[in-house]
């Protein structure tokens, strides 16, 4: 049975830290971007400062880790993908996609509505020796090409590497843990199998405090937030009604 | 026959075509895709299998527990270790790209003598000459470890100053030395049992403590959770992450935390809210309620609100008499939730200052945050792995970098329990580099060395038979049969853990209310962060991102 | 030079008036330069990336798409003006038929090269055509553009070979008069592709859900946009072509076309661009009432940020699409030149207008509630790049002007207007 890997993230634990996007540029050779700003870094898992939009005593914050939806219904990136260099995994759910296939058109990331994609404006570089400490079952991308979360692909790999070698063709859910979960220090970002309803994060993912981003533009989003605060809830769609204070970028 | 221009038309046509059939323009086609793959300047990771080893983290005080992966000997991935008994898992967020910073562009490869390249032979002469003329400090940013009894050692042959620089969570916990005795590096929260805890701007869920022991236990018990068997009340003029996730954010006045613990200790012993018949401030909750901004009706529904759950502890994020002595009203120093003392033995340690004024030459440890900068006119000598160009001292001395150094360590700052742990060099240093415990060994061949000093703290610790050892499975010390097996786990990241402290080893006695130095501004996580640079990745968080914003701290 | 001169005149048709060769290299110069430039500004993108741009991620789409998309929509007079005369038989058109097929390779090609640098890995694009996406616009767009490309340029061939010193290789004049057979079918050709890719073209936003902004219901896969988009596109078309040549006639300073042609044109054009105007305002309604509410976004909380206000929507429709449609067929505005080739360039800034609300103004707009309204604007080199295709576009249209019979001879002589 194919699984369908997802992701509840607890919005009240989370205290953006940033554990998670460190982990996760260090597990997928992600280059430092000293030239780069906050809009053309390279940040497959980007957390953001969300706010109830009051000030003063009344103000709360939290904090959101926004990264690959891995949308599963008429997925945005892969419909309009002209080369097909992003599919949907069929025995994972994963969104996977292939930097040596991509060719920099950056459609797929005008197309997200997550704002989960991005661009590799520079070639990757690293300081003299520092290649020594890039993570070997990651291919390092170069310039001209879209990247993303792929769920930690490579460790699916060698969880895979690992069942076959005992002779199993499922892997343990054990051996198989994605760098920003791992990382988390609250335990905030949970991750199973949306497929299997013994698993944890199924329960979660269907209780009634878990919510997804922009639900109702259908695409199925298989990462799930949860929150008991109402107005983090609200975040799920846009609350633009009566709000008519402008923003500039 | 002639070979006319119809004739090559006719053959370049019918070549054209058959080469469209025939494989090589595919091929071609195909190998152009291979090519474009990746230009042969893009660095590709080394392809060797993985090997995982348990160490922990040496570049600050908190040593938390590391899962280091390694590849062709190389570090290529960081994560926490969950078998670590206090840090279980968690790290600082930088510490995931430390296997980065060895090679930093700014990483001291050679001995600098006032900016100029020099030797190590040149620096030894240099430290001995200057030893021999006078009086010598040393300061030392990790004390406990075998490499501080080394330069304590040191100091103390040459009738010099062995000086250390604290923590600011250890130094929240110097007040109660004059109080109760106990060293301050003895003493410890007992969040664990705490109900209430009161925050005076110490960032709790962002770098406070040891990562991963207040922000498990506030992540079990309070987050998102209306009514908290733990409440954290967060008072400070903005709303920081800690203050955005509290069970209640508080704002005051800036450097208002002293007036404040006055007028709620004052509430809590007018109205008799705590057992406690003292100490009682000297300044009046109208005054508390002018300085701090706010109303005096505030201040008793927050003295109140403390009370509501205990036990309560209070939490500065520096050296506050008037928060230390706020906890002793509430009762919570020597309590179960409060203030307990971990160790009986410990002696208190006389911190590093900044301004020093009698000493010929000062030895500063690799361990010695890079912003602690003495004003002073001796020769300093100062060891560090990375120079980021802006230093007063006069030699600066390459030290090794990350997990390239044997090293013990003591119990961390705020740990609920004492704990031990060994961490040998995963790496050979590339270049020529030497700790200030190594160089003084050097220097002094009469000096017990540090891994002597490692094996025999072990067999202390063995024959001492209490706690247990925390690996890939928990086990109690006195199940070890032989002090070999004992110390060989140690040596592979095992953390030895000692039995919870018991309350009411602590006798805290306070007459009178203290005076109140200004107060320092509360630094968020990156207080703990003593090191010259920061991993090149440290830019996916305050460049590539508006996730935290840009602090003035020299950055990599 | 006095023998450049002759060898220069040697490849002018007989008979044609043009300016000496001094005149013509002056002409040539600044627009040379700026080529240069521009070629350049692409070089440097080319070799260090495109962080040479200020486009980012979140304006993954900056300038240069806009600016494709608008010369796209502009030629296609070419394909429409073919479309008219070969299978719609109206001959009178015919005059123009050669300017229509040089502006649309300048149009095409200058689009393609913009393009090769757009995309971060330029090595790979023919991977669109060896790992095809059925769903994707883009790859609907990459097949037609491409064949559509070749088509102007099989169109073009014929025209480069009637010059006074190629056509005197007979090989030349046969497989030019061979061609000038094919024409009809390339025409034809030219006309389905052209359907497609403008449509596409459109639809590349239209099926964007993730952008409410742009995302529009449709008819089975297409959106509407995919029809608004060809229906702006063949109303500008030959307004465009109007002003090329009166541009033309005024800079040789000769009557090329006939007197009564900038009318038809324009009477082609306003009609079209009247029956877009009806469509995109059926269109427009059903988005404000059905389509983005149902998303769940208010569309009118899209005009709160400033400066793209509802003042936008008023100048695409109104502005730019009503009031040109009425001047371009009124007869009696029509019958004014100054008003007939102000109401055409109005008509084409509103297709520019409409290009830019639905490539810029959508990346600007936040789609997650907590996103930002965002700024940009495109670097030197951005712009520079532009301005070469610009050049190129000159330059091409000026040697074929010189050394090709772009015009047919009018009958009555030639007339000269004051000017240059």
């Amino acid at each position: 049975m194919s699984a369908r890997y997802g992701m509840v993230i607890d919005l009240d634990r989370c205290t953006g830290c940033g554990s998670c996007m460190m982990a996760c540029a260090a597990e997928n050779n992600v280059p430092p971007l000293p030239q780069a700003t906050a809009r053309t870094g390279l940040t497959p898992l980007l957390v953001r400062k969300i706010s109830n939009k009051k000030e003063g005593a009344a103000r709360r914050e939290a904090f959101i880790p926004i990264m690959c939806m891995h949308c599963e219904h008429e997925t945005p990136c892969v419909r309009v993908c002209p080369q097909q260099a992003v599919e949907v995994d069929r025995a994972t759910g994963i969104v996977m996609q292939m930097p040596q296939r991509c060719l920099g058109c950056r459609y797929c990331m005008t197309a997200c509505p997550y704002h989960a994609r991005y661009f590799n404006w520079w070639d990757p570089a690293w300081p003299a020796g520092m290649e020594k400490s890039l993570n070997p079952g990651v291919a390092v991308r170069m310039r001209g090409v879209v990247e993303k979360c792929n769920l930690c692909h490579a460790r699916y790999h060698s969880a895979k590497e690992k069942a076959a070698a005992a002779g199993r063709r499922e892997i343990d859910l054990a051996d198989y843990v994605p760098a920003c979960v791992e990382a988390c220090p609250t335990s905030a970002i949970r991750f199973g199998n949306l497929a299997d309803k013994n698993d944890p994060v199924y329960r979660e993912a269907n209780s009634p405090d878990a919510f997804r981003l922009l639900a109702r533009l259908g695409t199925e989003p298989k990462v799930y937030f949860k929150s008991k605060e109402a107005w983090v809830k609200a975040l799920a769609e846009p609350t633009f009604t009566g709000k008519t204070e402008v923003k500039h970028g | 026959m002639k070979f006319t221009r119809r004739d090559l038309l006719i053959w370049s046509a019918g070549a054209a075509a058959g080469l469209v059939v025939s494989p090589v323009p595919w091929k071609l086609l195909d190998d152009t895709s291979i090519w474009s793959q990746n230009w042969p300047w893009i660095p590709q990771p080394v392809h060797a299998p993985i090997e995982v080893k348990q160490t922990l983290c040496a570049l600050c005080p908190k040593s938390c527990g590391l899962k280091v992966r390694m590849a062709a000997g190389w570090p290529v991935g960081i994560a926490g270790s969950s078998t670590h008994p206090v840090s279980a898992g968690a790290l600082c967020p930088l510490a995931f790209a430390a296997h980065q910073l060895n090679w930093h562009p700014q990483r001291l490869r050679v001995v600098k003598r006032k900016g100029n390249a020099s030797s190590w032979n040149e620096a030894r002469a240099a430290f001995s000459k200057a030893a021999g003329e006078g009086p010598i400090l040393i300061i030392d940013g990790f004390p406990g470890r075998s490499a501080s009894s080394v330069l304590e050692q040191f100091a103390q042959k040459k009738r010099g100053t062995y000086r250390v620089t604290f923590v600011p969570e250890t130094r929240a916990l110097v007040p109660y030395e004059t109080w109760t005795g106990a060293a301050a590096q003895a003493l410890t929260y007992d969040l664990q049992n705490a109900q209430t805890v009161v925050s005076f701007g110490a960032p709790l869920l962002d770098g406070w403590g040891i990562p991963g022991n207040f922000t498990r236990a506030w992540s079990e018990r309070a987050a998102g959770i209306a009514d908290p068997q733990l409440r954290l009340i967060q008072i400070e003029p903005s709303l920081s992450r800690t203050a955005a996730k509290a069970w209640q954010w508080l704002p005051i006045r800036a450097e208002s935390d002293a007036a404040l613990a006055a007028g709620l200790a004052r509430v809590l012993l007018e109205e008799r809210l705590v057992a406690a018949h003292g100490p009682m401030p000297t300044l009046s909750l109208a005054d508390a309620s002018y300085q701090t901004g706010l109303p005096a009706d505030s201040i008793r529904d927050l003295a109140r609100a403390i009370v509501a759950r205990t036990p309560a502890v209070a939490i500065a994020p520096d050296y506050s008499p008037a928060i230390a002595a706020l906890n002793v009203v509430l009762g919570a120093v020597g309590s179960r939730g409060g203030i307990l003392a971990r160790s009986k033995n410990a002696q208190p340690q006389a911190p590093a200052e900044q301004v020093i004024s009698s000493a010929r030459a000062v030895l500063i440890d690799a361990t010695v945050p890079w912003d602690f900068t003495p004003q002073t006119d001796a020769e300093i000598f100062r060891f560090a792995a990375w120079n980021p160009g802006q230093t007063n001292a006069d030699w600066l001395l390459p030290a090794p970098g990350f997990l390239e150094d044997l090293t013990d360590f003591p119990t961390a700052p705020t740990s609920p329990i004492e704990t031990y742990a060994v961490a040998p060099a995963l790496l050979k240093p590339t270049v020529e580099v030497h700790s200030a415990a190594e160089f003084l060994c050097g220097l002094d061949p009469e000096l017990t060395r540090v891994e002597k000093l490692i094996h025999s703290h072990c067999a202390e610790l063995f024959r001492a038979r209490t706690g247990s050892l925390c690996g890939q499975q928990a086990a109690l010390v006195p199940s070890f049969a032989s002090v070999q097996k004992f110390e060989e786990q140690l040596w592979q990241g095992a953390v030895w853990a000692g039995d919870p402290p018991k309350p009411k080893v602590l006798r805290c006695t306070l007459k009178e209310w203290p005076n109140s130095p200004p107060q320092t501004p509360a630094d968020d996580w990156l207080s703990s962060w003593g090191l010259p640079v920061q991993p090149p990745l440290a830019s996916k968080l305050y460049q590539e991102s508006g996730l935290r914003e840009s602090v003035e701290r020299r950055m990599a | 030079m006095a023998s450049a001169a002759l060898a220069d005149r040697s490849w002018i048709a007989r008979g044609e008036e043009r300016a000496s060769l001094p005149r013509f290299l002056l002409w040539l110069a600044p627009w040379t330069l700026l080529l240069a430039l521009g070629v350049y500004a692409a070089g440097l993108c080319l070799y260090h990336g495109l962080n040479q741009t200020n486009m980012d991620n979140r304006f993954a789409f900056g300038l240069w798409i806009y600016l494709d998309l608008s010369i796209i929509a502009l030629g296609a007079g070419a394909f429409f003006t073919g479309f008219l005369v070969y299978i719609l038989k109206r001959a009178e058109l015919k005059p123009i038929l050669n300017t229509a097929v040089v502006v649309g390779l300048i149009c095409y090609s200058g689009a393609v090269a913009i393009l090769m640098v757009d995309v971060g890995q330029p090595l790979r694009a023919w991977f669109t055509f060896w790992h095809p996406n059925t769903h994707s616009m883009l790859t609907e767009v990459t097949f037609c553009i491409s064949c559509y490309l070749l088509v102007l340029c099989l169109e073009y061939i014929p025209l480069l070979l009637r010059n006074r010193q190629l056509r005197k290789l007979p090989s030349f004049l046969v497989f030019e008069h061979q061609l000038h057979k094919l024409v009809p079918v390339l025409a034809g050709v030219g006309t389905f592709l052209s359907f497609f890719h403008q449509g596409s073209l459109g639809g590349l936003y239209g099926v964007l859900r993730g952008r409410p902004f742009a995302f529009r219901q449709g008819f089975f896969i297409w959106p509407s946009t995919f029809f608004l988009f060809i229906l702006s596109a063949i109303a500008t078309g030959p307004s465009f072509l109007m002003l090329i040549a009166a541009a033309a006639e005024k800079v040789s300073g000769r009557q090329l076309v006939p007197a009564d042609l900038p009318r038809r044109l324009g009477f082609i054009s306003g009609v079209l661009l009247g029956i877009y105007v009806a469509a995109k305002c059926v269109d427009t309604l059903i988005w404000l009432n059905v389509t983005s509410p149902a998303e769940g976004f208010a569309p009118w909380e899209f005009y709160t940020y400033k400066p793209f206000g509802t003042y936008l929507l008023f100048a695409e429709i109104v502005l730019f699409g009503l009031l040109p449609a009425f001047l371009l067929t009124f007869r009696k505005t029509a019958g004014r030149r100054g008003i007939l080739l102000t109401a055409a360039a109005m008509a084409c800034g509103g297709v520019l207008l409409n290009r830019f609300v639905l490539t810029v103004q959508t990346l600007a707009l936040p789609t997650l509630p907590f996103d930002q309204f965002l700024q940009y604007t495109p670097s030197w080199q951005e712009l520079a790049s532009f301005g070469g295709v610009l050049a190129y576009g000159v330059i091409l249209y000026s040697l074929s002007y010189r050394y090709l019979p772009l015009f047919a001879p009018l009958k009555g002589g030639d007339t000269h207007v004051s000017g240059n």
